[in-house]
């Protein structure tokens, strides 16, 4: 009874074929709502089947599996896809290729099911490839426009090479282990990863598939296509934004076992996600089109989720892709309403927040640099060191520590700052948010995450760990988290301070030009089209 | 010996550059038909002649596909591109030969789609020429479905045969170097002709000079009938490639 759920992937690509034969505009989106509606079902059934009984279903010869990873992801990508297909009905209705489109949507939600529960390599090389095509139908949607169809042009050269790279990965991989059964390749890396390895091909098998994850995963310097697509429809946007960037993180999973043969691989991918995710956030804060704006936000969280893999944190990623996920496409689905509420009345959403920390008036005065100092690091220092009293010492024994605190610190103030209206930066009121923030943020990620971990990977999770050989101690973790907030929020107060007047200098305009022009890379490309490099 | 040499003289592009191309005398229409019939009867022959491949007829053919690569890329001639695309893929044959044979196969029948599309375009707007028939996605949705399908067929995406076929045989083969140069460059070279014609036909605002049509019923069933063979090849490539991975 439990197998039908393995046939979870195949109910889009049902609904697609029954959605060519529809004539009547309103059955489509019915169709797809009511069919869909059932994967959610089935997926939570799956769920539910997989945590109480502790076990897996596979079916299909072993090609397909029901895991922890599925039970976990399924649920998530069809609840996601039951909104945003509730969203399309309205939001497409007057747009040219209605039904085209839902037939589109299945097919990549079909490719998206099929990659979280392939259990093999050949039908993860298939879905993957699937994924890449719908997307490029998908960003192209929009066929009359220029800039919509080249943006698609890149979308689907990046993919494709990712599909090549990842075919390539699992030729290598099928040479070097006799074996495209994902079940039996993790025995035998479990095994070999008892002792040393020193075989450069497995470094070069687990390097190819980090570059497919980041080409895919919109990491630098693969990001291109992710900020650029946001032409396509809005939906799609809240598809791709939530959605496709993850499989990155996916398949990063699906190859824990093999990453922990290649330490190097994960120092690689710490040090590029790393780079990702400041590079990215700071584009983020400098490009002019809002779009574009929340295109280098997800880059930049991609970039964490790719750092937290680097860490060995495999589980911390899929709790990461999940939250960031649903937050990003709820910030696409949510931006049409909020328009429309904006039109007619400024402040709006006026919420509770609003009257606590908006309704002062704003007053500008100096404030001394040593309360800055104290404000802004002294602050953080005492809550970390009071977050390390409350919990069990073996929490920071592990590199990932790091990414958890600065994530949570970040992450707090960012959700802090971008839900509730601020007058004042540094009115008391304002301190006791973000550090409540902090505090909810952290022990919400470090309960969830270590909740995720044991149900996902048990006592396995500890061989990642150790496998992630780049060491950060504590105190200079601390330090270059100290001197980042240092630097930011003297920058904001020197804004916020009335220096206005002054102009800045020629290498403050020089690294805000590099910033706006997105660090060169398209003029690069557009010289080298023009035969200039 | 012999055999390569005749495989290579019925897919291999060099006769085509030598003596096909230069004369008058043969339209690009009849080109096609005479590329497809050579490929057919190689794909025959390679079932009842047992050979092993040449390396340099391999090569010879590799660097004729290039050319073709670049040929394809300048038409805009649907006729003209579909036999490129034979060219493009006659290493691939001459490599594989019997174990290819079926992905010569799901190409010839995706090009007999092109080629369909081809005539279709003769027909109504005056020659197979795409260049000015553009956003047809919009204009005429049937012939816009059926040129994405066949061309993403050739650009090697599942679920379509070409791509399992590919996956199939790339995955049960010893590979060497010349074939990863052979493997990687039919990748990218199908690739990269069909996502180009792809995005200069199907995409793109509709030309307000051209009176669009979209397939009548007569028209409809050779594509129909395409799409069904397709079909089938794809659930035999399917079933090839899970039969031999499990």
């Amino acid at each position: 009874m439990e197998k039908i759920i393995l046939l979870i992937p195949a109910i889009p690509i049902v609904i697609a074929f029954l959605l060519i034969f529809v004539n009547k505009k309103e059955l489509i989106p019915k169709i797809s709502l009511l069919l869909s509606s059932m994967i959610a079902l089935l997926g939570l059934y799956g769920a539910y089947y997989v945590i109480s009984n502790e076990t897996e279903i596979t079916g299909f010869g072993g090609l397909l599996i029901y895991n922890q990873l599925s039970a976990i992801l399924v649920p998530y990508v069809a609840i996601l896809g039951l909104v945003i297909r509730k969203y399309a009905t309205k939001y497409m209705w007057d747009e040219a290729g209605y039904k085209r489109f839902f037939i589109l949507l299945n097919f990549i939600f079909a490719s998206i099911y099929l990659l979280v529960m392939s259990n093999n390599l050949i039908v993860l090389a298939l879905a993957w490839q699937l994924m890449s095509v719908g997307l490029y139908l998908l960003v192209s949607f929009n066929v009359g426009s220029k800039t919509a169809v080249k943006n698609a042009r890149w979308t689907m050269y990046i993919h494709k090479s990712a599909d090549f790279v990842f075919i390539l990965a699992v030729i290598l991989t099928y040479h070097l282990f006799g074996s495209f059964d994902l079940a039996v390749l993790k025995e035998q890396w479990l095994v070999m990863s008892q002792n040393p390895i020193n075989n450069p091909m497995i470094f070069a098998v687990g390097l190819l598939y980090l570059i497919a994850a980041m080409m895919k995963s919109a990491i630098v310097p693969f990001h291109i296509w992710l900020p650029y697509t946001s032409e396509a429809p809005t939906p799609v946007s809240g598809l791709m934004h939530a959605g496709v960037v993850n499989v990155g993180g996916i398949l990063l999973n699906k190859m824990a076992y093999l990453l922990i043969l290649t330490p190097a691989v994960l120092n690689i991918a710490f040090v590029i996600g790393l780079f990702t995710a400041i590079f990215a956030s700071m584009l983020m804060l400098v490009v002019s089109d809002i779009k574009r704006s929340l295109g280098y936000s997800t880059v930049g969280q991609m970039g964490y989720m790719i750092m937290e893999v680097g860490l060995g944190a495999f589980s911390l990623a899929v709790y990461h892709l999940i939250v960031h996920g649903i937050f990003k496409a709820s910030l696409f689905l949510e931006s049409g309403s909020v328009i429309k509420y904006a039109r007619n009345d400024s402040i709006v959403p006026e919420r509770l927040s609003y009257k606590i920390f908006s309704k002062e008036k704003l007053k500008y005065y100096k404030v001394k640099t040593v309360n800055r100092i104290a404000l802004f690091t002294f602050v953080p220092v005492v809550t970390f060191i009071g977050v390390k009293m409350l919990l069990e010492p073996e929490f920071f024994e592990a590199n990932a520590t790091l990414v958890i605190l600065a994530f949570a610190w970040l992450t707090g103030i960012q959700f802090f700052l971008s839900y509730f209206r601020v007058a004042k930066p540094n009115s008391l009121k304002v301190i006791l948010g973000i550090i409540s923030s902090f505090a909810l943020i952290f022990f919400t990620y470090e309960y969830i995450g270590s909740s995720l971990e044991h149900f996902l990977y048990g006592e396995d999770a500890l061989l990642f760990y150790k496998a992630a050989t780049l060491n950060v101690s504590m105190a200079m973790a601390v330090a270059v988290v100290i001197f980042l907030m240092f630097i930011g929020c003297l920058f904001i107060f020197r804004k916020e301070g009335g220096n206005s007047k002054r102009k800045p200098d020629q290498s403050k305009w020089s690294y805000y030009r590099f910033l706006a022009n997105e660090g060169y890379y398209f003029t690069m490309f557009k010289s080298s089209k023009k035969g200039e490099l | 010996m012999i055999a390569n040499i005749v495989f290579f003289l019925l897919v291999g592009a060099l006769p085509y550059y030598i003596f096909l191309e230069k004369s008058e005398k043969f339209s690009s229409k009849f080109i096609f038909q005479l590329s497809a019939f050579l490929l057919t009867c190689a794909i025959v022959l390679s079932f009842f002649i047992e050979n092993e491949y040449s390396k340099t007829l391999v090569v010879i053919a590799y660097i004729s596909a290039m050319y073709s690569v670049y040929r394809a890329m300048k038409t805009t001639n649907f006729y003209k591109l579909a036999y490129y695309f034979i060219y493009i893929n006659a290493p691939f044959f001459l490599l594989f030969e019997e174990n290819g044979a079926f992905y010569s196969l799901s190409l010839l029948i995706s090009l007999f789609g092109l080629y369909a599309i081809a005539n279709f375009y003769e027909k109504h707007y005056g020659s197979a020429n795409y260049l000015y028939v553009r956003g047809i996605t919009l204009a005429t949705p049937l012939v816009g479905i059926y040129i994405t399908v066949y061309l993403i067929s050739i650009g090697l995406y599942p679920p379509l045969p070409n791509s399992l076929f590919f996956l199939a045989y790339v995955f049960d083969t010893e590979a060497d170097f010349l074939w990863y140069i052979i493997i990687i460059s039919i990748y990218c070279g199908n690739f990269l002709v069909s996502m180009k014609v792809l995005e200069k036909s199907i995409f793109g605002k509709t030309n307000p000079n051209i009176h669009y049509v979209d397939l009548n019923t007569k028209e409809k069933i050779p594509h129909f009938t395409i799409i069904v063979l397709l079909g089938l090849l794809s659930l035999y490539a399917t079933k090839e490639i899970f039969t031999w991975v499990l």
